[in-house]
This record gives C-alpha cells, structure tokens and sequence, in this order.
C-alpha cells in the first residue's frame, strides 16, 4: 500500500481508536474497571479499531439511506401526476449540483489536515488527492447500491443509475479543480470570492426547483437528465489531471487552516463573551440580603435577562395559545370534541411540553459560568454545610422561575377541557394542575441535581462528563417515549405525581449525600 | 507554629506522582516551591486544598506542640488565574466573602481596599470589566482576610505587569508572619528574591535546597543541576 495512504488512514484510525477508548473511559463505573496503560494494550485497540471499522462502513450508508429515503424518494413519492422516472433523476440532478459546493471536502482544512500537512509535514500533495480520492470512492460506493435499487425501481436503466452514482464524484472534483485555479489567479478559494455569499441562495433556489417543479407536474426530461449526469462525469474526468498538476497544496491548507482557527478562537472568545454579556451592567441592582441569599439575589436580578425573561416569553407565548385554544372551543363544536378527546386522552405530550418549555439546563450553564467556576476555586465554598445551603436556595430559584409556564399551562389546559364541553371537572382540573407544576419542579429538580452530583465543567469551562450528557440525551429519550403513551388523564396524572414526589425526595436525599464530594471543578 | 507534611502518597494509575512527601514548614517564612514539569507540584496543592484525595500520609498544623488535622479554613490557595464571580462588583464580593466567612474587618471594605491598593473608582465596578492584575489583587486580597495559617501560592505573579508583580511581592513579604507560605513557580529569579527557603519536588519527595555559604550564582547552578538530576534520573 502507498505510504501517504498508509499513514493517512492509520492517523484517522488512530485518533478514532483513541476517541473510543477515552469515551469509554469517562464512563464512571465503567471507566474504573479499564487496564492501566490501556491505550497501548493490543485487544482494546483492536476491539475499538473493529468498532470504528464497522462505523466508518455505516456511515459511508447511512448518510446516503438517509437521503435517498427521505430527500430524494421519500418527497419524489408525493409526486403522483410526474413520471417516477424523470421525478427521480430531477431530484437526484439538482441535488447533485447543489452538493458540489455545499459539501466539498477538497477544502475541509480541519484538525486532520492540521495533524497530517502542518505538524507531521505529511507531502501535502499526495497526502490531500489521496484523502480527496478515498473520499470520493466512498461517495460512489455509498450511492451506487442506493441507485441501483431506488433507480430501477423507478424505471431508470441501469446504465443511468451507475452514472447517478459517478456524477456526484464528478461533479465535486470539477467544482475543486475549478476552485484550486481560483486560488491560484486570486489567492482565494471560489467560496471565499463570492460563491460563498450567494450559496446559501443559490441552494435555496435549486431546493425550490427540485421539488417546486415536480409539484406543478414538471420535470426534467430523462434525457437531460442523463446528459447532466454524463456531462458532470466527464467534467470531474477532465478535472482530475488538473488536481494532481495543482502545486499550491501546502500554501492553501496552511492559509485555510490559520483562517479556520482564527474562527475557532473567535468563536471561543465569542462564547465567553455572551456570558460576559448576559450580566448587567446596572449599578442599580443591590440586595440587602446577606451571605449565600446577598450571592443568589445579585445572580439572578444581574441575569434577569437569560434566568426571568425567557420564562415569562414562553409565559406569553403560553397565555396566547391557550386564549386562543379557548376561543377555539368556544365558538366551534369540531374544535370543542377535539379538545376534548386529546386532554382526556393525552396528558403524556404534556411531559415533553414541559421539557421543551423548562429553562433547566441554561439554568445551569450560567450559574457554572458566570459563578460556580470562580467560586468553586475557594475552600470555603466546597465546605458541605455551604454547598447544601446554596443547593437549597438555588433549588428555589430554579423552581420560581420555571413556574409560571406551568402554572398557565395548568390553569389554561382544564379551563379549554371545563369549556369544551360546558362541565366543570374539578377532580380532573385539579389534577392536571399538579401533574403540570409537579412536572416543572421535577425537570428543576432533575437538572439541578445532575449538575450538582455530575459537574460538567472543568477550570477551562470545558465540558467534561459524557455521562452528564448522556442523562441530558437519555432525559430528552424518556420524555419523547412518555409523549407516545396513551392512558387516561386520571392514570397518567397520578403515577406522574407520584414519580415527581418520590424522584425528588430521592434525588436531594442524594444530593445531600454526595454533593459535598461531588460538587467540584473537574480535573 | 509548623505546618507538617508525612508521608503523603499520591498516584495516578500506575505513575507515582507523590512517593512520599514528608516535610516540615516553619511559620513566618516564605517557601519557593521548585520542579519540573509534571513534578506534582499542583497535584500537592491539590491534595493539601483537599481538591483530590491523596492515597496514604497526613498532614497537621502543629501549633504550642498540639497537632491538629488541617481544615478548610486553615488553607488559602492562589490561583495562577485568577477567577473571581464576575457578576459582583468588588465591594459585593469582599462583602459576601467577609459575611460567610465571618472576617473581622473593623475599619471597614474600604480599609481592605486600601491593602492591595484597588482604586476607590474601582471598588463598585463589576468585576467582569476588571484586569487579570486587579482580579488577581481581588483573589489575594479575600485570601488575605481569611488569614489562613498556610497560604498556598499557585503560579501568582504570572502574566502581571512589573508594577502590579512588584506590590504583590511587598504584599507577600508583609504578609509571611505568622503563617506558610508555600510558593510555586518556574521562574528561579522569583523564588530567590522572594523566598526564605527553596525547597525542591522530584522523584515525588520534596527536598530543601541549603542557601547557607552559597551566593546566588552557585544557588541558581545548584538547583539547576539539582533538578536536572532529576529528570535523568
């Protein structure tokens, strides 16, 4: 095997091997039981090189499966008046055009080139046609069985389907062959000249004629289709001598990579910026109160703008929708025995209702950035008795301002049901109203009691625990099931009372147990 | 008063980091904590601030020959970067610290201002809007008030400017009686200027370097060898 190609997948399986084996490790149980030295141990190496293997292998399919099933069939099916055929390879065509720019790697200029052509002083020729020729062998592999299939379904001739998966390959090598001569006469790529400020509308309007047109019954005749095809092969054939001729492969990278990283720096310093900028600048704020009650009281009155102004718009928005769902009720019967038969029926969407409307997590982002990271540097502030205090205030807070959307929710949604059929149901209202608020003060209790027993953060404001994110992923997984249940309001509403109260009780007995140890910057 | 070291332990999988630390620190004076990188010089202060549990030793405040286990209030630690709650004007932090840490201060914020010379225009502005120097006065001023009886020093004159560098150091002079001061840093003209005692961390042991009959040149060559022999070994 070439030893460019040799030593350009093997940094890429590396730093695939390694990414598994440390994600792996961050795992707290499991994490424990991991040998020392691991990442020269043979067997590990070798399990997660099979994993990133078969993952390389999925991911050359799955993008692809994605989008012929959805993009390219699953529209292309609406289309009944159209000819399947012509439909197909309009869509396909379009797409293929609009991809040659939108998603180019010649001009990826990430960590990977960083590594290979800047720091290993890899030959940056060889070393970017080789990758840039992997990538597009794995394009032609990926799409080929998908035209193949979905193609002849259609009525597409096989022939054509080969060319369908040859002329996205084409097609981007012409685009980077014609962009490299851009760099070369301007010292800029073609996105940077100008492509890169009319793309975004340019695919807007090749999004709206691949399937704006098939709606009105027009399509791209086959014929032309399969001549686009053809020529955008051809194109990408006549490309190719260009880009091994091309000569400025090392001046560009190490352009686009200082440009990249300027971003990143800027997008870094960005970020703490906003945080900086999310406290007031107003003097005027001031608390009477006194220790940890003074601390909390200027928090939140200084962060009033991302804590209390986000929960009284969704407040807002909250009180219109049900105004609006009760005028609804009001003066139309259809509406009224709609109404009706999903909030007798359908209480569980009310979980993800309030997950979705629950300010939990940008709670706790800026309490660790704006506070907790320089607080938690002073010994007296990791002291038990003072971490339970400040959890106990905090826990407060975080319910107060979480509250109000439930509260209208939970007034507004029995008002609809009492007025959709002109019966007042008090059991079923009252229930619905602590379902509601008892919801909002769990999702406070949950993302309060993960920060405090997880803490993401380390000293650099760098989030460290995939275990916290994997509960954040899991919390979102377990409401989006709950929301598919169907079971009567009156069942739902109490074993959801129930859970509420028996989580929270747990969850603070925990964090009263463990949130001294745990409550602290990570290494 | 001494603040006792004993063989404290610290490892990280299988490497060593702190093999046995044993060591006595004298009150009233100021300690230069010298090593090379990776020598555990955080990883100690880590342990002494309780930040992570080391794996076996102890260390005690002998005071009047009692000993006593060190505690939370006895340790104030300095970071090389300084962070304070941004959120908080000066004087609101100094209050909030003052109140939960029940620091006497009688002649009131502005006195403790005064110590570490922040401006009175200064004093009620947001903190987020302060220099890495002032923050840096702000999170030494607030370790001075807690008076700890062992002051650990991370990295603190670093990235300041000559001026604010020069007052930290009078600060510090000023302030060694009646505690430890224990100081790391890579930069040996600091540690010469500024310090009673160097003391060196290598091979996980800390070892105090003898300034007696030794002008400074043969010092720094000293400790220069001292810690090359250390990482060759």
């Amino acid at each position: 095997m070439d030893k460019t190609l040799r030593i350009m997948l093997r940094l890429k399986s590396s730093y695939r091997i390694n990414s598994i084996l440390y994600g792996i490790g961050q795992f707290p149980v499991l994490g424990r039981f991991l040998p020392e030295g691991l990442y020269r141990m043979r067997l590990p190496k070798a399990a997660a090189a099979v994993l990133g293997a078969v993952w390389e292998v999925v991911l050359v399919f799955l993008g692809k499966a994605l989008y012929f099933f959805t993009m390219v069939c699953g529209i292309g099916y609406l289309y009944r008046q159209a000819d399947p055929r012509a439909v197909f390879l309009h869509i396909l065509v379009l797409f293929t055009l609009m991809g040659s720019t939108l998603n180019n790697t010649m001009f990826d200029a990430g960590r990977e080139q960083y590594y290979a052509i800047l720091l290993m002083r890899m030959d940056a020729k060889r070393y970017t046609l080789l990758r840039y020729g992997y990538a597009m062998a794995k394009t032609v592999v990926g799409f080929l069985p998908f035209t193949l299939l979905l193609g002849t379904a259609c009525g597409v001739p096989g022939w054509a389907c080969v060319l369908a998966a040859l002329a996205p390959a084409g097609v981007k090598t012409a685009v980077a062959a014609l962009s490299l001569r851009c760099y070369q006469k301007t010292d800029r790529t073609l996105l940077e000249v100008g492509l890169g400020k009319v793309q975004w509308a340019v695919a807007l309007a090749v999004l709206a004629l691949a399937y704006g047109l098939p709606a009105l019954g027009i399509a791209l005749p086959v014929w032309l289709s399969e001549a686009a095809m053809a020529g955008m092969v051809a194109g990408g054939v006549c490309a190719v001598p260009y880009l091994a001729r091309f000569g400025m492969y090392r001046e560009m990278y190490q352009y686009l990579i200082s440009k990249n990283m300027h971003q990143l720096d800027r997008a870094k310093e960005a970020s703490r910026s906003y945080d900086r900028n999310t406290i007031s600048a107003d003097l005027s704020i001031t608390s009477r109160k006194k220790g940890f009650e003074f601390l909390n009281e200027l928090f939140v009155r200084r962060h009033r703008k991302i804590l209390w102004r986000a929960s009284l718009r969704i407040t807002v928005v909250c009180l219109v929708a049900v105004g609006a769902a009760l005028i609804a009720v009001l003066v139309s019967r259809n509406a009224a025995a709609a109404a009706s038969r999903i909030l007798t029926q359908s209480l569980p969407y009310s979980v993800f209702i309030i997950y979705v409307l629950h300010r939990g997590s940008g709670f706790t982002r800026a309490l660790f950035m704006n506070c907790d990271h320089s607080l938690l540097t002073y010994s007296f502030y990791k002291q038990p008795d003072m971490v339970l205090r400040l959890f106990t205030i905090r826990l407060r807070e975080i319910v107060r301002i979480n509250l109000p959307p439930a509260l209208v929710l939970g007034m507004g949604l029995p008002a609809i049901l009492c007025a959709s059929d002109g019966t007042f149901r008090a059991a079923e209202s009252a229930l619905i109203l602590v379902s509601l608020v008892g919801l909002s003060i769990f999702f406070s209790v949950h993302y309060l009691t993960l920060y405090y027993l997880l803490q993401p953060y380390n000293a650099g404001t760098e989030m460290k625990s995939s275990v916290y994110q994997l509960a954040l992923s899991g919390t979102y997984l377990v409401c989006f099931f709950i929301m598919r249940l169907r079971v009567p309001t009156l069942v739902f509403g109490l074993g959801c009372i129930l859970f509420c109260t028996l989580y929270c009780a747990a969850a603070c007995v925990l964090v009263y147990r463990l949130a001294p140890r745990t409550f602290r910057l990570r290494n | 008063m001494r603040f006792l070291i004993e063989h404290l332990q610290k490892s990280y999988g299988k490497k060593q980091v702190l093999r046995d630390v044993d060591f006595a620190f004298e009150s009233g004076k100021i300690y230069g904590l010298l090593g090379r990188n990776g020598a555990g010089k955080t990883t100690l202060f880590n342990c002494l601030n309780h930040d992570i549990k080391s794996d076996a030793g102890a260390f005690w405040l002998e005071e009047d020959g009692q000993r006593r286990p060190l505690k939370a209030a006895d340790i104030g630690y300095v970071l090389s970067t300084p962070t304070v709650p941004e959120f908080l004007t000066a004087r609101e932090f100094l209050k909030f610290f003052v109140e939960i840490n029940g620091c006497c201060v009688p002649g009131g914020l502005d006195e403790c201002f005064e110590i570490v010379h922040i401006a009175p225009e200064d004093r009620d502005r947001l903190m987020k809007d302060f220099s890495h120097g002032m923050k840096n006065k702000m999170q030494m001023l607030v370790n001075i008030l807690a008076q700890p009886n062992v002051l650990l020093l991370d990295e603190p004159l670093t990235s300041l400017d000559v001026v604010v560098s020069e007052e930290m150091k009078q600060l510090l002079r000023s302030l060694k009686a009646g505690r430890v001061t224990i100081l790391s840093t890579h930069i040996l003209d600091l540690a010469l200027d500024l310090c009673d005692e160097i003391v060196l961390l290598g091979h996980g042991e800390l070892e105090r370097v003898d300034r007696a009959d030794l002008d400074s040149a043969d010092l720094r060559q000293r400790i220069i060898a001292a810690l090359r022999e250390e990482d060759d070994g």
